[in-house]
């Protein structure tokens, strides 16, 4: 039983990530079809408070996979070698293009093409590893044994044109929520015609996955087919629902349609495939952890869970409602470089008169040796004499560190080192 | 069986990517102390010149901790691309506890980095300040959970072996293995320790270029306070995970040692050994010091060396040697240079030595790069085992084909590179451009908006 509330707690991440990143992909593939400078750097500001948290689901799916159904993860893994190895780069990349971004002044147009394009390519990328999955991987004993491209099939290539046509979807959702002016126009208009591409794409990927599939599928059984045919239907109401809602008030329905279509499409997948995670045979319980580990794991993760959620929603309560640039871009002008006049008579190094050199020498003589003692001391090279020396000394040497940092950061602070104010005047 | 040059491409591949990725938490863990703490500073004392250097390490934090995040993406699937087999056997254990890692420590960061980065006036000082501690929490939660993970791979504990999968019987002996409480706090100096030089040697470049005085001063006397209070503490831990390691893994001492023989008592310095015959080609020793270390002070008590371990279970020397090298001989001049900082501040003179100044920012990378030859002593030492005398790194590999591994290194090599020019090049802009300009009035809770620019 356990292994199934593992399977369970995959299905939730996986199926977090692909609103949740689904969404902001999508936006990034949406960045590549507009012409506005300004609407594409909105569409990443928006997205540069979210990704890092949306992208967390895909490690979690990742190793709550590991974790929980080891054979699975050391299975698919390495059967979707380079599509997995692609979409990775481009998560890298897009990363990067988004930081990067959000840190320059203005819009930087390779930047935003990178984005774009890594966005693309990890969702095409994505798309093939869920359609090599359901065609099925050779294994063995919890390990791949198949080749190097057994991962393109035709069917594989149809689920990558089907999941940009749904990230597409749920970015122009977003968006409506998000935006407003032309952007906001724009999502509302693109929502229609993005809707009938998702119908599409799921029709002809639900009668393929029939012949994809290498597993009899088994819909004789009237359990499976009733939560089949009721996510189905589930799925078609919410994209009505989603239909309905483009380009209408209020502007977050669009998006909670869609999220319901792509969880009721998720829960379809599974009432068709379970037990089977990997076709034609690797199953659940084949594939799972000993019970401890799942134990362990449901434990931790799922105790943990509820807690995530509630400050992500947290986080996500912060930057609610319509998108707008922060009250004052932090963003200084040029180099501020003090005018030269104030600053320079510190400049001046003051001339080391220490005494005659051989005081100087001598002291610096000194000095050296103390390091040396020290570093020997906190190397424990006493230890072998007497086994507290080294602790002591270690602890002598912090403490003496500490006082001396205290009284000479007070001495600072009262000439006025740390004084804003003075270094103006 | 997988073909050696799959195993040796997928090494190369998992040791790039991983220094690769350690380099960012490196600095940004330690970074996340430094920017919670003057965040909190600036909100008790109202001092604008804290608010300041937030805004400046936050610029840099942002990028690094992203890319970071990208760059341990990748590390979460590598285990299974790679090293199907190993991610088979370790699943039910290391799957775990990375997956805890995950969701105790990786959501807590992405969850609060949001506004911390982008909470500027539309959320609360308090709140602000909130997210940053909520982000030190989740970068210290992840540090201690992958070293668990690490630490298990180096001296597992608390398990039993089924069909060649390994079972947890005790999850507290897993977690908390006995290498597990020596490099815990090892490692959580390093990466403190790593920020410090690198704020350090920033701050020291302004001195030198005599701009943002009070910054560059308030900042570079913070980083100097912290080295010289952890770097001889360092230097003690370093020792006694050493000490522990030469009991748990002697193959990975007498490697780092250079030795090959055990009749020696010096300390070497450089080596050139030759792996097929077993002896040093060439070497440069300090007689006696490598006895003393070894806390015997009459110099005589012998060092061990490679030769007795079986020629089948040695590390290479190389990768040893030079890596601890790297790592300790960084270290020493991290601890020379902390220490000639607590003799400036008690002259009085820590703001006004030039060459101590521009010293400190050639040491701005120090940390950086004796981390990574800790890790490459670390992580090669333990080899040929994945799962040190469990599980061989050559039956970890997955059934791939030399070409897609071939790809798959060059694409992470292609990638990286640019990655990390990218990175420098920011810093470098970012460093240039220097702190905006605050006004002396911008105090805690005044709107963003109020503050003017240079």
């Amino acid at each position: 039983m356990l292994e199934y509330a593992s399977y369970a707690l995959v299905l939730l991440a996986l199926g977090a990530y692909v609103l949740l990143d689904g969404y902001d992909l999508g936006i990034g593939i949406l960045s590549l079809l507009d012409r506005s400078d300004q609407r594409r750097k909105e569409y990443s500001e928006l997205i540069a408070t979210a990704w890092d948290a949306n992208e967390s689901w895909i490690i979690l799916a990742g190793v709550v996979l590991w974790a929980g159904l080891p054979g699975v993860y050391a299975t698919v893994l390495p059967g979707v070698y380079l599509p997995l190895i692609v979409m990775l780069l481009a998560i890298v990349l897009r990363g990067t293009a988004i930081e990067l971004q959000s840190a320059a002044s203005g819009y930087r147009h390779g930047w935003g093409l990178v984005f774009g394009l890594a966005s693309l390519v990890a969702t095409l990328c994505q798309g093939l590893v869920i359609g090599a999955v359901l065609s099925g991987l050779p294994h063995r004993g919890g390990v791949f044994t198949g080749g190097t491209w057994d991962w393109l099939t035709p069917y594989s290539v149809l689920c990558a044109l089907g999941l940009v046509t749904v990230y597409l979807l749920a970015g122009a959702a977003w968006l409506q929520d998000k935006t407003t002016g032309t952007a906001h126009a724009r999502a509302g208009r693109l929502g229609r015609p993005l809707i009938l591409a998702v119908a599409v794409a799921g029709l002809v990927l639900g009668s393929g996955l029939r012949l994809a599939d290498p597993q009899h599928l088994r819909f004789d059984q009237p359990l499976r087919a009733t939560l089949f045919g009721l996510a189905v239907a589930v799925a078609v109401v919410c994209a009505a629902i989603a239909w309905y809602g483009f380009g209408r008030r209020p502007d977050w329905r669009p998006f909670a349609a869609v999220a319901g279509t792509e969880a009721a499409g998720l829960l379809a997948l599974v009432a068709a495939t379970a037990p089977v995670v990997v076709p034609p045979d690797l199953t659940v319980r084949a594939a799972a952890s000993p019970h401890g580990s799942q134990l362990f794991l449901l434990i931790g993760v799922g105790g943990c869970m509820p807690v995530v959620l509630t400050y992500n929603i947290y986080a996500w309560w912060v930057f609610r409602g319509k998108f707008a640039q922060p009250p004052a871009t932090p963003v200084a002008a040029g180099p501020s470089r003090p005018p030269a006049a104030t600053e320079r008579p510190a400049a001046v190094v003051p001339v080391a008169g220490d005494g005659p050199w051989a005081v100087v020498v001598a002291r610096r003589v000194l000095l050296t040796l103390l390091a040396v003692t020290v570093a020997a001391v906190s190397q424990d090279v006493f230890g072998g004499v007497r086994v507290w020396i080294g602790p002591v000394g270690v602890v002598v040497f912090a403490v003496t560190a500490l006082a001396v940092w205290i009284r000479s950061d007070r001495h600072s602070a009262a000439v006025g080192e740390f004084d804003l104010q003075a270094a103006e005047q | 069986m997988a073909s050696p040059a799959v195993v040796e491409i997928s090494r190369w591949q998992f040791a790039i990517t991983a220094v690769f990725h350690m380099s960012f938490p490196a600095l940004t863990v330690g970074l996340s102390v430094f920017l919670a703490v003057m965040y909190t500073v600036h909100l008790r004392t109202g001092n604008p010149l804290y608010l300041q250097i937030f805004r400046f390490w936050k610029k840099i934090f942002a990028v690094g901790f992203g890319l970071g995040v990208v760059a341990g993406t990748v590390m979460t699937f590598e285990f299974g691309l790679n090293w199907g087999r190993y991610a088979h056997a370790v699943g039910p254990i290391l799957g775990v506890t990375i997956g805890m890692e995950v969701i105790t420590a990786f959501f807590l960061e992405a969850g609060f980095i949001g506004i911390m980065l982008y909470g500027d006036g539309r959320v609360r000082p308090r709140t602000m300040a909130f997210a940053c501690w909520m982000l030190v929490v989740g970068t210290l939660l992840s540090t201690t959970w992958i070293l668990s993970a690490n630490s298990w791979m180096q001296d597992p504990a608390g398990f039993t072996e089924v069909d060649g999968q390994f079972r947890a019987s005790n999850w507290w002996h897993v977690l908390f293995n006995p290498a597990f409480a020596y490099r815990y706090p090892h490692i959580l100096l390093a990466v403190l320790i790593s920020a410090s030089w690198f704020i350090g040697g920033i701050a020291a470049w302004y001195l030198v270029k005599q701009r943002a005085l009070p910054f560059a001063r308030r900042t570079l006397s913070v980083a100097l306070g912290v080295l010289a209070i952890l770097m001889p503490v360092q230097l003690y831990v370093g020792d006694a995970t050493a000490a522990f390691m030469g009991v748990h893994q002697p193959a990975k001492l007498e490697a780092f040692e250079g030795n090959w023989k055990t009749d020696n008592n010096g300390y070497n310095l450089l080596v050139v050994p030759d792996t097929d015959k077993g002896e040093n080609r060439f070497h440069v020793e300090i007689p006696h010091l490598g006895a003393v270390i070894g806390k015997d002070l009459s110099g005589e008590a012998h060092v061990p060396g490679l030769l007795q371990t079986p020629t089948n279970d040695r590390p290479n020397m190389w990768s040893a040697f030079y890596g601890f090298r790297a790592m300790y001989f960084t270290a020493l001049a991290m601890f020379g240079m902390a220490f000639a900082g607590v003799v400036l501040r008690l002259r009085g003179r820590l703001y006004t030595a030039r060459r101590f100044h521009r010293l400190m920012v050639w040491m701005a990378p120090a940390g950086v790069v004796a981390i990574s030859g800790g890790w490459i002593t670390a992580e090669t030492g333990r080899q040929p085992w994945v799962v040190y005398g469990l599980i061989r790194t050559s039956d970890a590999v997955s059934h791939l084909s030399l070409g897609a591994a071939i790809a798959g290194l060059t694409g992470f090599v292609a990638v990286y590179a640019l990655l990390l020019g990218l990175w420098i090049r920011y810093i470098v802009r970012t460093v240039r451009t220097g702190p905006e300009h605050l006004t002396a009035d911008a105090g805690a809770g005044v709107h963003p908006s109020e503050i003017s620019h240079a």
